[in-house]
């Protein structure tokens, strides 16, 4: 697992490449988790390489989605591939997170 | 063979007596009682025991002290009865000539043999070669005078010189002085100097006799004996100042000596597995004792049971004074030397006797253990040996403690793997076992952990009214804190599964599946982890009426073969994990699916572990792969096809890990048979 940061003054992009599994989770957990994440307006989650997400994974999103949305910090997957956006639609995900297929379209939202 | 030599040694007397000088046979005895008493010293076990070598040479000087005692008082006699009745017997004077003789050829030999001992000690193979050529040439001295060819001038001093100087040669070689303490070395000192003394007895003898006009024996072996006597009073007098001027540096040698046994006690307690109070003890001990403080005290960061540290002739008050003046200037917790505390102010006012001290720290590079300081009165009175020999007492005692504290962990590991055997026992009774039968259904069941206890869960319960709930899920994250969910939520769908007596009416004497969800979801709030959810799904079957209701929190799609269309498909339901949202909302997030099934409808229900199972190429197993399996078997009983399922994925899985656990619920649904409606 490989994550790429990207930061504009208002948007931070992280790019998630490789498995996000157990022990990737907590690098993941750990860049969420600083507090300077909250001063982004947008956080934008790039998964066109993230093959794989476990329910760790899962788990480290939805701990700090809360956290993000009482800050005010919009929280924003693109360019998911069709397994793991299963992985999220079959959790119910899809229904809290804002999932939109383009970077484009993230920037925009 | 001695005695035989010795017979014939004495043969000079007949000879003597009788009138008939045999010289030759005379010198040969000589000879053949030479070689005999030294092949027999040669052939003697090694008398060295280990490094016993003050043993070694006060036996040897006991010996020939007693033979050279013997020959002065034979040499006494002889003049006592020359003074009482002077006669010219040439008899007896030959006799006792011989027997001195004699005795200091043996004590010549068990010199010699006993100066091997010490040549060869710990030596290499050349040097024991080297030896062996000295024993021959040696020898050959012996034959000179027998073959009657006595070297001339001209030759007999460059032959005998280069022996002499081979028995210098060889007398050097004196390693053996080095493994002596002060004491043994004093010892070894008088030892050598009374072994010279023994020497002198004899040589002054045989010099005072030599010109007798009484002598009429035949001189004996010159170039063997003065060889030998050569070799072994050198050898002797070199070692002799060897140890005497190795006196002065032997305290150093015993320093270092006593700084190898403490450090091989330290290491020795490893290995017995020792309690750490031990491990500190040995290492006051031995630091007090090997840098020789005048004082000393242990403190532990962390108390062990009662004991937090120790004192050598210093009062715990005095010390924390010290402590409390080394932490004001910040140098409680690290290495110091100071060889002159007169110099700072803040010690002179303490008041106390001490000019050095040494503070070394116990740690290693996770935790600090505590502190040694060791106290001299003088100053100057430490120096870098002691830090340095101080610091590999410290990180020796550091290894141990923490050798000692592995040791405990892997037995606490080895009672942790026991627990988790017995929470893998309770998690299996938690499974149930007699799976419900009813003519209207047949179930067949599957479940296997990845680990010792598991994440899934399936559970059923009869409610009345020929009603049948299950529920099946997945706690996310594995091991003993998944398991713990799960035994959570089987309490959690037994407690809301009960009838409720204010119920209006039948509907609502049970909770819908959604309304479960919705209550488990706010049991779980409190008690799971943020970063944890539950994904379930609870199924309420009305065998009565044919039709069934299910929420979906989360929990994979169910698989479902519908006899009518003769079709088989998902029912792709929304509905959210359980601990996701933590408040009421979550009521909006999930479903109830309601469903009149028919007979021979087949119902698949299972966990991620399946579906998201690897193949070869870490591909995932599927739900689409899983619906082409019940797609050829929907026709087969509920226990063959979970059977087909099961072999297809091995087949698919095989060779690769299971790395979730996996549960399979496979329900038939069937007409009703005639008799059995009661």
């Amino acid at each position: 697992m490989k994550i790429t940061q990207q930061a504009t003054d208002t948007t931070l992009t992280l790019i998630l490449d490789g498995e996000l599994d157990a022990s990737s989770s907590v690098i993941l957990d750990g860049e969420l988790a600083k507090p300077d994440v909250l001063e982004y307006q947008k956080i934008l989650i790039d998964c066109q390489r993230l093959n794989y997400i476990s329910s760790a994974g899962l788990g480290v999103f939805i701990s700090h989605l809360q956290r993000l949305q009482e800050a005010n910090v919009k929280l924003i997957f693109f360019n998911m591939q069709e397994k793991v956006h299963n992985v999220f639609e079959i959790l119910g995900l899809d229904a809290l997170m804002t999932i939109v297929p383009t970077q484009a379209e993230a920037a925009a939202f | 063979m001695l005695l035989y030599c010795t017979l014939l040694a004495a043969s000079p007397e007949l000879a003597a007596w009788l009138w008939l000088p045999t010289p030759w046979l005379t010198l040969v005895s000589q000879a053949v009682f030479a070689a005999g008493v030294f092949l027999y010293q040669r052939n003697r076990p090694d008398p060295l025991r280990g490094t016993d070598f003050t043993g070694l040479l006060r036996r040897l000087l006991i010996g020939p002290g007693v033979l050279a005692s013997v020959c002065v008082g034979l040499h006494l006699l002889e003049r006592f009865i020359q003074a009482e009745a002077p006669t010219n017997d040439r008899v007896f004077f030959a006799i006792i000539y011989t027997v001195n003789l004699a005795l200091f050829i043996i004590f010549l030999a068990s010199t010699n043999y006993t100066w091997r001992s010490l040549v060869l000690f710990r030596a290499p193979t050349h040097l024991r070669r080297e030896w062996l050529w000295f024993e021959l040439l040696l020898g050959v001295t012996l034959l000179f005078r027998l073959l009657n060819w006595a070297p001339t001038g001209l030759l007999a001093y460059p032959v005998m010189g280069g022996l002499a100087l081979f028995g210098i040669y060889l007398s050097g070689n004196q390693k053996w002085v080095a493994y002596l303490n002060r004491r043994q070395k004093w010892e070894v000192v008088f030892l050598q100097a009374g072994l010279l003394l023994c020497m002198g007895v004899f040589v002054v003898y045989f010099l005072r006799i030599e010109h007798d006009p009484k002598l009429v024996v035949p001189a004996p072996q010159h170039a063997f004996l003065l060889l030998t006597v050569f070799f072994a009073a050198f050898y002797s007098l070199i070692g002799l100042l060897v140890t005497f001027f190795n006196l002065p540096t032997a305290g150093v040698f015993e320093q270092k000596r006593e700084e190898i046994l403490s450090l091989q006690r330290l290491t020795q307690l490893i290995q017995k597995g020792q309690t750490e109070q031990e491990i500190y003890n040995t290492l006051f001990d031995s630091a007090v004792q090997t840098v020789g403080a005048d004082a000393a005290w242990l403190t532990l960061e962390a108390p062990i049971d009662d004991y937090s540290g120790q004192y050598f002739t210093i009062e715990p008050e005095q010390s924390a004074a010290i402590h409390s003046l080394l932490t004001d200037y910040n140098l409680g917790h690290i290495e110091y030397l100071n060889n002159d505390l007169d110099n700072s102010s803040g010690f002179r006012n303490l008041k106390l006797p001490f000019s050095s001290m040494i503070v070394m720290p116990l740690r290693s590079t996770k935790r600090r253990y505590g502190s040694l300081y060791m106290l001299k009165d003088q100053r100057h009175g430490f120096d870098r040996e002691n830090l340095g020999i101080l610091q590999t007492f410290t990180s020796q005692t550091v290894l141990s403690i923490e050798n000692l504290q592995l040791l405990r962990a892997s037995i606490e590991n080895e009672r942790v793997q026991e627990e988790l055997k017995i929470a893998s026992a309770v998690q299996d009774s938690l499974i149930p076992k007699t799976l419900p039968t009813d003519n209207w259904f047949e179930i067949s069941s599957f479940a296997l952990a990845a680990k010792e206890v598991g994440g899934d869960f399936y559970d059923f319960l009869h409610l009345p009214g020929r009603r049948l709930a299950i529920l099946v899920g997945d706690v996310s994250g594995k091991g003993v804190t998944a398991a713990f969910h799960v035994a959570q939520m089987k309490g959690i769908f037994h407690a809301l599964m009960q009838e409720n007596p204010l119920a209006r009416n039948d509907r609502e004497k049970f909770p819908v599946p959604s309304r479960f969800m919705a209550q488990a979801n706010t049991a779980l709030i409190h008690c799971l982890e943020r970063s944890s959810f539950i994904t379930a799904s609870l199924y309420i079957i009305d065998y009565e009426h044919g039709g069934f209701v299910f929420a979906r929190a989360g929990h994979c799609h169910t698989l479902y073969y519908h006899s009518i269309k003769e079709e088989v498909s998902y029912f792709r339901t929304a509905g959210l994990g359980l601990g996701i949202i933590r408040n009421d909302s979550y009521e909006k997030h999930i479903k109830n699916q309601f469903y009149d099934y028919n007979p021979g409808d087949v119902m698949v229900v299972y966990t991620d572990g399946i579906v998201e199972a690897r193949g070869a190429q870490k591909e995932e197993y599927g739900e689409e792969r899983l619906q082409r399996v019940l797609e050829r078997t929907y026709y087969l009983e509920a226990e063959e096809i979970k059977q087909h399922i099961l072999n297809d994925l091995a087949e698919f899985s095989r060779g690769q890990p299971v790395h979730d656990d996996q549960t399979l619920l496979v329900i038939k649904f069937k007409a009703v048979q005639p008799d059995s409606h009661s």
